[in-house]
């Protein structure tokens, strides 16, 4: 560790005598580059350099976050008495082994090796593709990458450094017939690997020709009906229709949704699997410790449709009196860390997709998102693709739609789950004011039979 | 900052310097409890320089000036074409957007203001968790460029919310209410929304009927806001108008929705922290009409977008410090109609009144298209609000809504105090559950 940041933190953290605290330091570095309309709009870096302080007293916390690392040890003590108006009970925090480590971002191809240059002209060639086509009246393209390096240290003991790097890049193309737009997207990304973003030419124009067919596709009148999901729609909906539940935080002082989330609790049919893990490897939500400086692991969060875990901070851990998963993240040191998910996963079922698809008389078949929204036990998200099926066959394009549901109906209307695995890593989930937090979702494709739909 | 000067005057034609100070406190209650105080301080800088009427943008939270001018020279080579130029300092308003002192009251007052307005909750629904906080924050933006604009603009801003769950069996009602101001929050205020937050847990706790289909649909003055007039105002931007995107493209002056529709963008409401003086370029800012008796009259824009679209800018460039500024709305208002609020349901049979959405803004914005969830909506029964409907959807188009109104009521609200807008009942909209 660079030994500026070391002094910093051994003088921050030998402020007071405070129960807990624990200073964050981060450095980051993002290119970004933008295309809207039939133009490249902006490219930008940005450097930032921060941290922040956290204690503990009196069963709660006082945060202090500032660009100023050198002013850390007054920063600290100024948490420490923020920390001091609480009046709650106090709770014992969860302490692991502590570990000096310096961990190295993944990569696998370098975007920092790769000139702003051939960045650029690569994606010039995918606007070119998507401005060939007819009917379309532009595009929009948002390509980032960002190293970033966050060091992590406590009063336990903990020295954690932790490196990433993280490419995204979404790609959308609008089509008009004069009279309305319309527009066809996607969105992927991944920890230290610039190739995603390479060789996507059929990708890029398969996305303009989607945009152009919906000219011509009708509006789905709203009504519930059975609704088959891509993997990649099917990892939104398990994100939203159940991820945001399985965080501790919404529950460990809550007694009525203790008793509603009480492990062991059906939610699902027998063939339903969830899971959530940042130590799932080499995914844009994975990570070796979470900054807290708890280890990250993954946890089984339904097994044959019973609830059987949740996410955890040190914090809701240690409330609830269930183990920490390493779960408390910040999207960056200027925000404390909260309880979110990581990787989010249903597991593979027994079906096929073509199983599946053959056992529908009539429903809508959707693929890929627009976005998704939890509160409470509700939620919705957005298809970026619908297509109709009639008889086990898939049909004509529809227009996008919005589907809806409820947390204690939706997961036991899922009647079909393939056994064809895939994740997205184009998503960013937002909680708390805190947005977007790399993540990934994943599932196979699935069948809901009763859902709420309306035109999106 | 001298040295950034020296080495855009030597390598450029024309240049800005945006600079950004502020300082954040939160005091925030979860479940019934004191959870965190948290402070924070943050500061940077952002530079767009102009050669040979090419842009480049860069900003930095280091201070790392000698990585800063190596990467700003990198970009440089990839600069955007540009026509605008930056502004020289002309007179803008006096609208009251700071106030120092509000930023130093004891976290005491705050903690013990909070602690009675949940008890009052407590005392007549004592099974509610209640969260609710105060946000403060104070900035100093410092903007100057080359043609000897130099302006020291000081914001402050204080918000407060307050929010309840009640569960009842596998139903989870969450109501939530929110304001802020430049200063501090009059305890008057404060209070009514307490008391119009019990008022809705009362009503709310009853679960009426599904509405059926193509019944009366009226909006509240947040429910419009949400529903409509977001998707709306998409395209009266500039971002969307300059690309041609918006399909109000070249149509100024033309009706295109009810004669009883005026709709402006009001940026010198004293006291409302989105009111601004001067926009993120140095423009002094005006009263823009947007829609005038149903008339489209005029968008929202920056210098850039402005300068596309062949328009002049409106004051209205928002900026963040990591990002290009672009056209941003800062008060909204609705011009108010005839009847009350309370009069325009006594006259519906059955309907339902929509307040809060789940999902809106997530699909084709640019066509006026909307669709979501009713989070927050209650059913109307013979002119009156019997209770909460529940997995209900609406959809519709923001343009075909306004196109053909039933009523607008004479009541106003403020919608996170940078919206004011009437209840608004509509036909065009579709309801499915």
């Amino acid at each position: 560790m660079n030994t500026k940041f070391k002094n910093i933190i051994s003088e921050t953290l030998k402020q007071s005598k405070s129960n807990y605290k624990e200073i964050r330091i981060e450095e980051s570095l993002s290119t970004r580059i933008n295309y809207n309309g039939d133009k490249r709009e902006n490219i930008s870096i940005n450097s930032q350099l921060g941290g922040s302080v956290r204690s503990m007293a009196n069963g709660g916390w006082g945060f202090s976050s500032f660009n100023d690392i050198n002013k850390a040890p007054e920063k600290m003590k100024e948490s420490i008495e923020l920390a001091k108006y609480n009046t709650n009970p106090s709770f014992e925090i969860y302490k692991n082994n502590p570990v000096k480590v310096e961990i190295k971002p993944v990569i696998k191809k370098d975007p920092r090796s790769i000139k702003l240059k051939d960045k650029i002209n690569l994606l010039d060639h995918y606007k070119d593709i998507i401005l060939s086509q007819s009917s379309i009246k532009g595009c929009e393209i948002v390509y980032g990458d960002t190293e970033r390096k966050v060091i992590f240290s406590d009063s336990e003991g903990n020295e954690i450094e932790q490196n990433f790097i993280h490419v995204i890049l979404r790609i959308a193309a609008n089509s008009s017939d004069g009279n309305e737009l319309l527009q066809s997207g996607f969105s992927i990304g991944s920890l230290g690997d610039f190739s995603i973003v390479e060789n996507l030419d059929k990708d890029v124009l398969g996305c303009a020709k989607k945009a152009q067919n919906l000219i011509k596709a009708p509006k789905v009148s709203g009504k519930e009906t059975t609704v088959i999901l891509d993997q990649i729609l099917a990892g939104v909906f398990v994100h939203e229709a159940f991820g945001h539940l399985s965080e501790a935080d919404n529950v460990d002082e809550n007694d009525r949704l203790k008793e509603i989330l009480k492990l062991g609790t059906k939610f699902g049919n027998d063939d339903l699997n969830i899971t959530d893990g940042g130590k799932i490897p080499e995914l844009r939500g994975s990570y070796d410790y979470d900054d807290e400086g708890t280890p990250s692991t993954k946890t089984p969060l339904i097994r044959e449709g019973v609830l059987v875990g949740r996410l955890h901070s040190k914090e809701t851990a240690s409330k609830m009196s269930e183990k920490v998963t390493g779960n408390a993240r910040a999207i960056s040191f200027a925000y404390p860390p909260i309880v979110r998910m990581t990787n989010t996963i249903i597991e593979n079922g027994k079906s096929t997709k073509e199983d599946i698809i053959k056992d529908t008389k009539d429903g809508l078949y959707v693929k890929n998102w627009y976005g998704g929204m939890t509160e409470h036990e509700m939620f919705t998200f957005s298809s970026a693709e619908t297509y109709r099926i009639k008889n086990g066959e898939i049909k004509e394009t529809l227009r996008p739609v919005k589907l809806s549901g409820n947390l204690f109906t939706t997961l036991k209307n899922i009647d079909g789950i393939a056994n064809d695995l895939e994740i997205n890593q184009g998503g960013g989930c937002g909680k708390g004011g805190q947005m977007p937090l790399p993540v990934s979702n994943g599932s196979p494709h699935i069948r809901i039979n009763k859902c709420l739909v309306s035109s999106g | 900052m001298d040295k950034i000067d020296n080495f855009l005057n030597k390598n450029f034609d024309e240049y800005e310097i945006y600079q950004e100070k502020s300082e954040y406190k939160s005091i925030s209650f979860e479940s019934n409890n004191l959870k965190e105080i948290s402070v924070k301080q943050s500061q940077g800088f952002a530079v767009r320089a102009k050669k040979d009427s090419k842009i480049t943008f860069s900003s930095s939270s280091n201070y790392d000036l000698k990585k800063f001018q190596s990467h700003f020279l990198e970009l440089s080579n990839y600069s955007i074409d540009t026509k605008i130029n930056f502004p020289s300092k002309s007179k803008g308003a006096n609208t009251n957007i700071f106030n120092k002192e509000d930023f130093n009251i004891s976290n005491n007052y705050f903690i013990d203001k909070l602690k009675k307005e949940i008890d009052s909750i407590l005392k007549k629904f004592p099974n509610a968790l209640c969260d609710a906080g105060f946000n403060l924050a104070i900035g100093e933006i410092n903007l100057t460029n080359s043609n000897n604009l130099s302006l020291n603009i000081d914001e402050s801003l204080v918000s407060f919310f307050i929010s309840a769950q009640i569960i009842n069996g596998n139903d989870m009602l969450n109501i939530y209410k929110y304001d802020t101001s430049v200063s501090n929050i009059t305890e008057e205020k404060i209070s009514s929304m307490t008391e119009s937050l019990k008022e809705d847990l009362s009503i709310a706790q009853k679960i009426s009927s599904t509405p059926k289909k193509g019944c009366p649909v009226v909006f509240t003055p947040h429910g419009l806001y949400q529903t409509i007039l977001s998707p709306l105002l998409v395209s009266f931007s500039g971002t969307n108008l300059s690309k041609k995107l918006s399909s109000l493209c070249d149509r100024e002056g033309e009706k295109i929705f009810d004669k009883n529709i005026t709709l402006y963008d009001d940026p010198h409401i004293d006291l409302s922290p989105s009111s601004r003086n001067y926009d993120g370029e140095g423009i002094p800012t005006k009263k823009n009409v947007l829609i005038q008796d149903g008339k489209f009259i005029n968008g929202i824009y920056d210098l850039k977008t402005a300068n596309e679209s062949g328009k002049d800018t409106t004051g209205s460039a928002g900026r963040s410090l990591h990002s290009n500024p672009s056209p941003s709305t800062s008060n909204i208002v609705m011009q108010n109609g005839e009847n009350d609020f309370l009069k325009i349901i006594k006259n519906i049979d059955e309907g339902i009144l929509v307040d809060h959405l789940l999902g809106a803004g997530q699909g084709n914005e640019l066509s006026g298209d909307f669709s979501a969830n009713i989070s927050l909506g209650y059913k109307i029964e013979k002119g009156k609000i019997v209770g909460r409907v529940k997995n209900t959807m609406i959809s519709g188009n923001a343009f075909k809504a306004l196109s053909e109104i039933e009523e607008i009521s004479s009541n106003t609200e403020s919608v996170y105090r940078s919206l004011f807008l009437p209840f608004l009942q509509t036909n065009n909209i579709e309801i499915s559950s």
